[in-house]
């Protein structure tokens, strides 16, 4: 990685970045810590990012790029405000959690792993949040709703705007 | 307007004889001298328990619950409490009485069968205060250890605890520390795994939100004894609440000096630390687990060398799951002796379980070790809800396998699971009901394998896709037979030669299902039917692929969403001929599975059926004998639901068939099995009317002697529907009393007229429709106390809900968990009394319900002038079905495909076959019909279309929102227990059965499919009018 | 810390905890696990402390805790009360957090219809 060709943009969210790396430089294997971070800051990690910490920790790209892309909680495109996790685990398949995705699906119109017209919500599917006795159960960022049926899923996601847009 | 106080006042027997009518009208007299009138409602309510502490009263909505009130009392509760605001404290109901009926109260079992060790601080203590740990005899144990024990002295703890790893394969953990220890090295780690990847698992969750400091108690104790002074913890990035708690203790601890330096004052430090998971499944597995710590693809690497030689950065490296660690503080606190008395021979102590699925109460249970999984499934869970069956419990996730009903007797530990196919896994337990498609299932935990696998080794990754491939296959309909063995080999070479634990379990669902759900598989491939109504290519609709005769509600539903009367009931005709008498009796199989139902309630099919069929009764009958008819003859013999049908549908295909009836009446058990008040004859006997005009020729009183008869008078096939009139035996002393009678006996002499004298006390045996028929006959009848005795319990009567519950309704009594031991008859024969026994429910039998066990000590007497058993009945034997081969319980045996018997040409169907509804008989009729037609060498065509979808014209968004389904109207109770003839279910009316058919979500809908392989396309419907 | 220091701290909480010698009377303790929160158990919370501010019950203390395990019951709550049967409540919600104050804190009338379980002792 040519240090000199990359330019940092000097902003909040580098710095703050850059701060978390410096502080965890040291501790053993913190690659994965320093992604979490970063996706927490950015929302996803966009290849600017994924350069930013290759340099910093002089990682070689090709080494982060696998990590990023071996671990499905690591997103590379950008996403909606907020993101709804439907949970497929198995409670929630049993339960009838494919008819909630797709009643959301439809009430948003976008396709699982998309993002809706204004960017306020990113549809995707998760493998359990450990709710199982609350299936089914999706996950607005990291608040748990459970008890599920469509159209209870439905009020959710609207109330949730609301209260957001008030 | 609502008020601002509601005053209850209880106007039960008790209370009004204590006068509570005199208090209520004092009551109000002084709300309105002080104005309150408009403030303050008083009601008058029924029984509220505690009538011994009479008269009471509650006010809300504060709920102050009032006794023994006296009218002087009450000027000063008015100005007191309801002018004031300040209860009358003397005249308050408290403890003891209010202790005692809490303690009456019956607790749900839930929590009466758990032992709670890991989670013993899990819902008590506050996970973010230490202090509220340590008040718990937290860090006792690590303060104990470092004082007072040298490292080997913990792990020979361990040792003789017997614990073992909770994390999936069982590995005694005092073994693993004894391996760290003793492996070479400078530097040496613990690590708790706490990537609880398993779907439908979430103990670890639970303890680290609940009691974080357990397991870095546990982490800390590991460490001393192994050596390590360095922990991680590898969290799921799913768990923010568990993470967070995890910081609060981390830093609460080493506050306190309880992690950190010379813990205890002693040369003993420990840090711990934690590391974030990523969402990575394979993860769970340890040398996966050790990589992505590394900060590296969570990649499995080849063992050995296992991790205790060469883990983490390549160091000596134990690694134990959350619930193990949070096991260790209680182990050394009570002693290994404690522990190992916990549980099985092999499999110690507790296990967490999450439950979840198809259960009344999920959730966390800790269990003694050993439990059957009935117990789990029906004690602590609860049972099915909804009225379903229970099938299988899935455990140990994508990793283990689905285990059937008749193993619910058996004890769940490390090595009864792992013989039943399936694993413990890490404890997750998921309950499925007959709802759930077994291969669907199994492909479902392969997808997850499938996308879970880390891609290094090619079985795992080939292998799982090549399985995922049959798997849809066969659940679109394209499966063939050898794909079964197919999907054995591959799953057997998988799980030899896969790298890691994820390749070596993925195959265990698709294993454990196949071996015993392999009918399932078979349906699937050769029948095109998923019986469960899962697998969505297989059929429209849920309700018409739930319904025996496979009735199309879904279209004549529609149909009746716009008022299509004529076109709903051609479009049930294709499939029963029956639409009046199923609306009245039918156990309504489609409302079962209807998708409504998962919304709101289920559409009422039924009772929508009712009015086009009725309709259909007074309009001049549209189906004419065939014209041509086929040369070939056909006799059927009795004229109940299966020969009808199968007639009708001769007629339908150009036969003109006879059909043998020996009663006086046709119609079966529809005409003289179910009473009047339930289904008129008139409505039957119409039917059947409408099935003549088509062509079957019925002839009454005539019973048939020999089948060679019937060839000598030229018929070329005959198919067999005698129905079962035999009833089953008690087998107990002073059965053949006089005033013992059957229940089909019974309800057949009343139907035909004869007249019975009842008595004052008639009891009946049995639990199913016709225990209740009967019962509700003989109150009808005049007698005044009736009983109905069971077995088992209410909930697993076989009579319909409604049945029970009309027959509560109107006084009859009953008795389960009740078994007759004796009938006593008097000096002239007559029966007397029965005597009694109690039953409990005990082990379960192969139905997956509970046996009933006679209770030894709890004999009674019951004085009875009629008895009627109902206890099943089977076929009667005459000289008609001699030579035939018979099904071990006495009923005719047939090929189920082509429903022939063991005779050539000669087929059989409905009760004679097996016992069955009105509705299973008609679809054996029906089938049968086809299969004559073919067996003549003809296609065995029936009008069958093209089933697709229809789009009704009614504006649907409207009734998207939750709208209860419509009730019918009932024949008032204390008419109806009067009147033999007075219908008790009136029906509803045409405007609200439209509304109705509007709830329906039309499932049907992007559906166009041929379905059966066997009823092609030939003639529309209106050409076979 | 020495093993006598914790002896102190236990020694003390214990007592707070058993409400023996604690200023409180009774102690409530809301479930607040992942399942306890997606059930509602905030609401839960803030109901309890709305009504016993409302009704100045001073003698009353509200914490919280991890998961009882029952989850189709959440929100769960528990009820310590000196010298009573310790009390689980479930499915209590807004309104049944606001009757359980009234009826059962209040009144001394445990609400029958929502309780799970009854304990001897803590």
């Amino acid at each position: 990685m040519d240090n000199a060709r990359f330019h940092i943009p000097d902003n909040e969210e580098y710095r703050a970045l850059k701060k978390f790396i410096e502080e965890h430089r040291n501790t053993p294997g913190p690659l994965i810590q320093v992604l979490h971070k970063a996706q927490s800051i950015f929302g996803y990690l966009p290849p600017e990012v994924q350069k930013f910490v290759s340099s910093e920790l002089n990682v070689p790209l090709s080494e982060i790029y696998g990590v990023v892309t071996f671990y499905n909680f690591f997103r590379t495109e950008p996403i909606g405000k907020h993101v709804i996790n439907v949970c497929t685990g198995t409670a929630c398949h049993v339960k009838g959690s494919k008819v909630v995705l797709e009643a959301l699906c439809k009430e948003l119109g976008v396709e699982v792993g998309g993002t809706t017209e204004d960017k306020f919500y990113t549809i995707s599917t998760a493998r359990c949040f450990g709710a199982c006795g609350l299936a089914p159960v999706m996950v607005i960022d990291e608040e748990v709703f459970g008890r599920l049926s469509p159209q209870k899923a439905i009020n959710i996601i609207k109330d949730f705007k609301k209260a957001e847009e008030n | 307007m609502a008020k601002r106080l509601d005053v209850l006042v209880c106007g039960g027997g008790a209370c009004i004889s204590s006068h509570s009518h005199e208090i209520k009208d004092k009551l109000i007299k002084v709300i309105e001298e002080k104005g309150l009138s408009d403030e303050i409602n008083v009601v008058e309510t029924g029984c509220m328990g505690p009538c011994e502490l009479g008269p009471v009263m509650v006010v809300y909505p504060d709920g102050s619950f009032y006794i023994k009130l006296k009218e002087e009392d009450i000027e000063e509760l008015v100005e007191e409490h309801f002018l004031k605001g300040r209860p009358v404290k003397r005249l308050l109901w408290e403890t003891p009485e209010a202790r005692k009926i809490v303690e009456e109260k019956k607790q749900i079992p839930f929590f009466e069968k758990q032992k709670k060790i890991v989670l013993s601080n899990c819902g008590k203590i506050d996970p973010e205060n230490i202090n509220e740990y340590i008040a718990q005899r937290g860090y006792e144990a690590l303060g104990k250890v470092l004082t007072e024990m040298k490292p080997e002295d913990v792990i020979e703890e361990m040792i003789n605890s017997g614990l073992r790893g909770r994390g999936g394969a069982g590995f005694p953990t005092g073994l693993k520390w004894k391996f760290t220890r003793a492996s070479e090295g400078d530097q040496k780690y613990v690590v708790c795994n706490a990537d609880e990847g398993d779907p439908g698992a979430f103990m670890d969750r639970a303890v680290l939100e609940g009691d974080p400091h357990a397991v870095l108690e546990g982490m800390a104790i590991a460490g001393y004894a192994i050596g390590a002074n360095m922990g991680y913890i590898y969290v799921r990035a799913e768990y923010p609440l568990a993470i967070k708690r995890l910081e609060i203790a981390i830093k609460q601890a080493k506050e306190l000096g309880l992690l950190g330096k010379n813990i205890f004052e002693t040369d003993f430090s420990f840090d711990v630390e934690l590391r974030m998971g990523a969402g990575a499944f394979v993860c769970g597995e340890e040398t996966a687990l050790i990589a992505s710590i590394e900060g590296e693809r969570g990649q499995p690497r080849p063992k050995p060398p296992y991790p205790a030689q060469k883990g983490l950065w390549g160091k000596p490296t134990l690694i134990n799951n959350v619930e193990t660690l949070a096991n260790i503080r209680h182990i050394i606190l009570n002693g290994a002796s404690w522990f190992a008395s916990i549980g099985t021979e092999k499999s110690k102590g507790t296990k967490v379980f999450a439950l979840s699925g198809n259960v009344r109460n999920t959730g966390l249970v800790e269990v003694p070790m050993g439990i059957t999984l009935g117990e789990l499934v029906y004690d602590i869970g609860g049972g099915i809800p909804n009225g379903k069956k229970f099938k299988a419990v899935q455990t140990g996730g994508p990793s283990g396998g689905c285990i059937p009903k008749k193993f619910l007797n058996s004890p769940i530990d490390y090595e009864s699971l792992k013989a039943l196919g399936s694993i413990m896994g890490s404890g997750g337990l998921i309950v499925l009901d007959e709802d759930t498609c077994m291969v669907n299932m199994a492909k479902f935990f392969l997808e997850f394998s499938i996308e879970e696998s880390c891609g290094q080794c090619s079985p795992c990754r080939i292998g799982l896709r090549q399985m995922y491939e049959i798997l849809d296959r066969i659940t679109n309909g394209e499966g063939k037979l050898e794909d079964i063995d197919r999907l054995q080999e591959l799953g057997e070479t998988i799980k030899a030669t896969s790298l890691c634990g994820l390749g070596q379990s993925a195959p265990n669902p698709v294993l454990s299902t196949l071996k015993y759900f392999r009918d399932e598989y078979i349906k699937h491939i050769v029948d095109k039917e998923c019986e469960a109504g899962v697998c969505a290519s297989l059929f429209y609709a849920p309700c018409e692929n739930n319904c025996p005769a496979n009735v199309d509600a879904a279209r004549y539903i529609s149909y009746m969403a716009e008022g299509k009367l004529e076109l709903a009931y051609y479009t049930h005709m294709k499939n029963n001929p029956f639409p009046s008498v199923c609306a009245r009796v039918c156990p309504a199989f489609c409302e079962k599975r209807c998708e409504r139902g998962k919304f709101d309630e289920p559409v009422a099919i039924r009772e929508v059926k009712r009015l086009f069929a009725d309709w259909a009764l007074n309009e001049p009958p549209k189906f004419t004998p065939p014209e041509d008819s086929k040369k070939e003859k056909v006799a059927i013999i009795g004229a109940g639901p299966a020969g009808l049908a199968c007639g009708f549908y001769l007629t339908r295909m150009g036969y003109k068939p006879v059909v043998f009836e020996a009663l006086p009446i046709p119609g079966g058990m529809m005409t003289v099995g179910i009473p009047e008040y339930r289904l008129p004859k008139k409505v039957t006997l119409k039917e059947i009317e409408i099935i003549e005009k088509a062509g079957v020729e019925i002839r009454l009183n005539t019973r048939v002697e020999s089948l060679d008869k019937l060839k000598e008078e030229g018929f070329d096939a005959v198919f067999i529907a005698t129905g079962a009139h035999t009833s089953r035996k008690m087998n107990i002393p002073g059965e053949d009393a006089e005033g013992v009678i059957s229940g089909i006996d019974f309800l057949r002499k009343i139907n035909l007229g004869e007249n019975i004298e009842v008595g004052e006390n008639v009891i009946v045996i049995g639990g199913g429709s016709t225990a209740t028929d009967a019962a509700r006959t003989a109150l009808r009848l005049g007698a005044k106390n009736v009983k109905i005795v069971y077995r088992r319990t209410k909930a697993e009567m076989p009579a319909l809900p409604e049945e029970i519950i009309e027959s509560e309704e109107e006084g009859i009594e009953f008795e389960f968990l009740t078994n007759p031991l004796e009938i006593i008859k008097d000096e002239k024969g007559k029966v007397k009394a029965v005597r009694f026994i109690r039953t409990e429910l005990g082990e379960f039998d192969d139905s997956g319900r509970r046996r009933p066990v006679p209770v030894e000590g709890t004999e009674f007497t019951v004085k009875a002038d009629l008895v009627i058993p109902c206890i099943g009945q089977k076929l009667t034997m005459s000289k008609l079905h001699a030579g035939l081969e018979l099904y071990p319980n006495g009923h005719l045996k047939v090929d189920p495909e082509t429903m022939m018997t063991s005779k050539e040409g000669v087929f059989a169907g409905g009760d004679a076959i097996y016992p069955s509804t009105v509705i299973e008989s008609v679809a054996q009729g029906r089938k049968a019909a086809i299969a004559i037609d073919k067996y003549f060498g003809y296609e065995g065509a029936l009008f069958e279309e093209e089933r697709g979808e229809y789009v009704p014209d009614y504006d649907e968004e409207a009734y998207l929102k939750t709208i209860l389904r419509k009730k019918p109207e009932y024949s008032d109770i204390r008419e109806r227990i009067k009147s033999m003839a007075l219908e008790v279910n009136k029906g509803m009316s045409l405007k609200d059965a439209i509304e109705e058919a509007r709830r329906c979500l039309h499932c049907d809908r992007g559906k166009s499919l041929l379905k059966k392989k066997v009823e092609k396309k030939h003639k529309s419907l209106e050409e076979m009018l | 810390m020495k093993l006598s220091d914790l002896k102190k701290i236990r020694e003390k909480y214990s007592k707070d905890m058993n409400l023996r010698e604690g200023k409180a009377r009774i102690k409530i303790v809301v479930s607040m696990g992942t399942s306890g929160i997606a059930s509602g158990a905030r609401e839960t919370l803030k109901a309890l402390l709305d009504e016993i501010e409302k009704r100045e019950l001073n003698d009353v203390l509200v914490t919280q805790s991890g998961e009882r395990g029952l989850s189709s019951h959440e929100p769960v709550i528990t009820v310590y009360e000196k010298g009573k049967p310790t009390i689980v409540y479930g499915d209590v919600s807004d309104n049944v957090a606001r009757k359980i104050i009234a009826e059962h804190i209040v009144n001394g009338n445990p609400v029958s219809e929502y309780i799970l379980e009854v304990k001897e002792e803590g």
